[in-house]
């Protein structure tokens, strides 16, 4: 945890000076203000978040050192994909949705990251995969009638 | 002041049959979800607000209530037949439940953990009904100087309170208030983070916020622990006489319902701190304060009745400091909040001077979904024992089309649906680096308020922060907040030079 910590703080406190230093000033607003300048709290915020994760980052660079462990481990890249491949998927899906109403696509949505998890009982398959999107059908095209999703 | 007549009405409203209906569908829903292992009372909420948009304003509010409450004493039955806690407030449960159902007592066990919850539940909303409202006369009293200092603290105090790292806490409210500000400034009509789209200009939208942060990383969490996760065995109920619940065997832990249910009504109340902490804190007091301490975490129906009560108990009183004062003190009052805003009601002590006949009414609703949930959870004993032997890779996947489903019913679109996954990322790394959920969804909420409060402040004294000096409840709010932060931060460091001088886990 003291390594996640320390790239944590480190990840957030770069978030925080490209905040500062770019995302606010450009894009956080302007113009005449009798009480709070629009910018106001929100660069109170990123200086909050940029103190706190620089002091996590130096405590946590502080014990890694004490412990002469290292600062950086390569994770495992079987790991690392098992963590990447469900973003991936829905994010695929996100795509697909774009170009086709949910409700078509819904069935291969659920049914494809069932066979991914190893079910084959097409018994159970078939009707988890289609009963939801039948149930969106109906939602959607007869009773809130806003057209097929 | 509020009149016996409207009390009168309010209860009339809420023992409809359209309101009871209402509100037996979110106690059944939620009492499904409580038991599935892997969903929790956040996911539930954030999938069903969806639901909501098509029903009045009460009865939105009534069926959200209805499944917290349901989801809440749903836990328990995978924690004692699964050995596998529904929430993970329900953890304390597994000690007591699951060794007393191995020992061929799972029906007994399962109306020990109703009736706590049950009673627990009822007697917390009771308190909410009596404390939120003199709470909430006092607080429409206060001026913008009170309500930004009580904001300021709640925050700070959720950051240190709400488990983890107060650095991490602090980090995560500031992105809350970040994100809060986000959309056109009430004050110039400047455009605030918005990049041009024009879908930002209201704010970062609520519902897919809340349902990529919540359900849709939850789920991606579920993804990545699937493979880890081992067949657990699911102890089925049986017949027997002796696996029945006698009266006796109620009346005597009838006194730790009692405590537990005082202990999770004060830790309810006090913003971040959470069920979880209500529960095993109950859990520890039953423990010390038994004859045969000894008997814990070997099947003590008293560890079950503590571990549920309190658990239940939190749920109600954490909307204290939501209706008496606008601040959500966990997830599920923030979206709440949530759901209020959709239907443009601003939950706080204005709900008491705006739409007092509701805020009875929903008070009436929360007592039915007690009752309610004795009745679903009593009758419903078997089913429920039954859904928990639900494969989980069948909830990820449908979980996770309802995510997608609830986004484009609201006709948020390909924008809402890349906004969704952009937060299911930032909710994964959220949970996996451990920063405080709570305190990022309770620093957006409340944000607009901040800001308001603020800005008025300013306006008011003109920058004079002398006139603190004048309003002594903000000065005490102020003073507060200073020693809190000093106390957390001191608390913090001595607790990592604790961890120094023990062997490391890097």
């Amino acid at each position: 945890m003291i390594r996640t910590n320390f790239w944590s703080g480190l990840g957030t406190a770069l978030l925080a000076v490209v905040l500062l230093a770019w995302l606010i000033p450009t894009y956080g607003g302007g113009g005449f203000a009798i009480g709070m300048q629009p910018q106001r709290l929100a660069t109170l915020g990123a200086w909050l978040i940029l103190g706190c994760s620089i002091t996590l980052a130096l405590i946590s660079a502080v014990a890694l050192l004490r412990r002469s462990a290292p600062f950086i481990v390569m994770p495992n890249v079987g790991q690392l994909w098992h963590m990447l491949w469900p973003f991936l998927y829905v994010l695929g899906f996100i795509v697909l949705v774009d170009r086709f109403p949910l409700t078509w696509v819904a069935p291969l949505l659920i049914g494809g990251l069932l066979l991914i998890l190893g079910e084959r009982r097409w018994y159970l398959l078939l009707p988890v995969a289609v009963v939801p999107a039948l149930g969106l059908y109906v939602l959607t095209a007869h009773l809130m009638r806003i057209g097929v999703v | 002041m509020i009149g016996f007549d409207a009390i009168f009405t309010s209860f009339s409203a809420a023992f409809h049959y359209q309101s009871i209906t209402v509100i037996l569908g979110g106690v059944l829903l939620g009492y499904i979800v409580g038991v599935i292992p892997g969903l929790n009372r956040s996911v539930a909420i954030a999938i069903a607000i969806p639901l909501t948009f098509y029903m009045s304003a009460y009865a939105a509010i009534a069926f959200l209530i209805g499944l917290s409450k349901g989801t809440a004493a749903g836990s328990a039955v995978s924690a004692i037949l699964l050995n596998t806690p529904g929430e993970p407030s329900s953890a304390a449960t597994c000690l007591d439940g699951y060794p007393m159902a191995s020992a061929g007592k799972p029906r007994k066990a399962l109306k020990v953990g109703l009736l706590a919850s049950v009673i627990g539940d009822l007697l917390a909303t009771l308190l909410l009904i009596v404390v939120a409202i003199p709470f909430a006369a006092v607080a429409l009293k206060f001026g913008p100087y009170e309500l930004a200092a009580i904001l300021i603290f709640a925050l700070v105090f959720i950051a240190g309170m709400a488990g983890g790292s107060f650095l991490k806490g602090l980090a995560a409210g500031g992105m809350g208030v970040i994100l809060g500000t986000v959309g056109l400034d009430p004050e110039t009509g400047a455009m605030r983070l918005t990049f041009g789209y024009a879908e930002l200009m209201e704010g970062v939208p609520i519902l897919p916020l809340v349902i990529g942060t919540l359900a849709l990383s939850e789920m991606f969490v579920q993804l990545d622990e699937y493979r880890r996760n081992k067949d657990a065995a699911v102890i089925k109920l049986g017949n027997s006489a002796d696996d029945d619940l006698s009266y006796g065997e109620f009346k005597g832990t009838l006194p730790t319902i009692l405590k537990s249910t005082g202990i999770g009504a004060f830790v309810g109340a006090l913003p971040g701190l959470g069920p979880s902490v209500g529960a095993f804190m109950a859990y520890g007091v039953a423990k010390r304060s038994a004859k045969d301490p000894d008997s814990f975490g070997k099947g003590n129906p008293n560890g079950i009745a503590a571990a549920e009560a309190a658990d239940n108990a939190v749920i109600p009183a954490s909307y204290i400091p939501l209706f008496g004062l606008g601040i959500p003190g966990s997830v599920s009052a923030a979206l709440l909040v949530g759901a209020f805003m959709i239907h443009g009601i601003q939950v706080g002590p204005l709900m008491l001077r705006d739409h007092p006949e509701m805020l009875f009414t929903i008070f009436s609703g929360m007592i039915v979904a007690s009752l309610l949930m004795l009745a679903v959870g009593w009758y419903g004993l078997r089913i429920f024992a039954k859904v928990t032997s639900v494969p989980p890779h069948i909830v990820i996947s449908v979980v996770i089309f309802l995510c997608l489903a609830g986004i484009q019913v609201q006709g948020y679109g390909t924008f809402g649906l890349i906004v969704v996954f952009g937060f299911a990322i930032f909710g994964y790394f959220l949970k996996k680096l451990d920063y405080s959920f709570v305190t990022f969804l309770v620093a957006f909420i409340v944000t607009p308020m901040l800001e308001m409060n603020l800005r008025q402040s300013i306006i008011l004294s003109g920058g004079e922060i002398s006139i603190l000096l004048d309003r002594p409840i903000a000065l005490v709010f102020v003073v507060i907040t200073v020693l809190m932060v000093l106390h957390l931060g001191w608390s913090s460091y001595r607790r990592w030079m604790q961890v120094r001088r023990q062997v490391p886990q890097v």
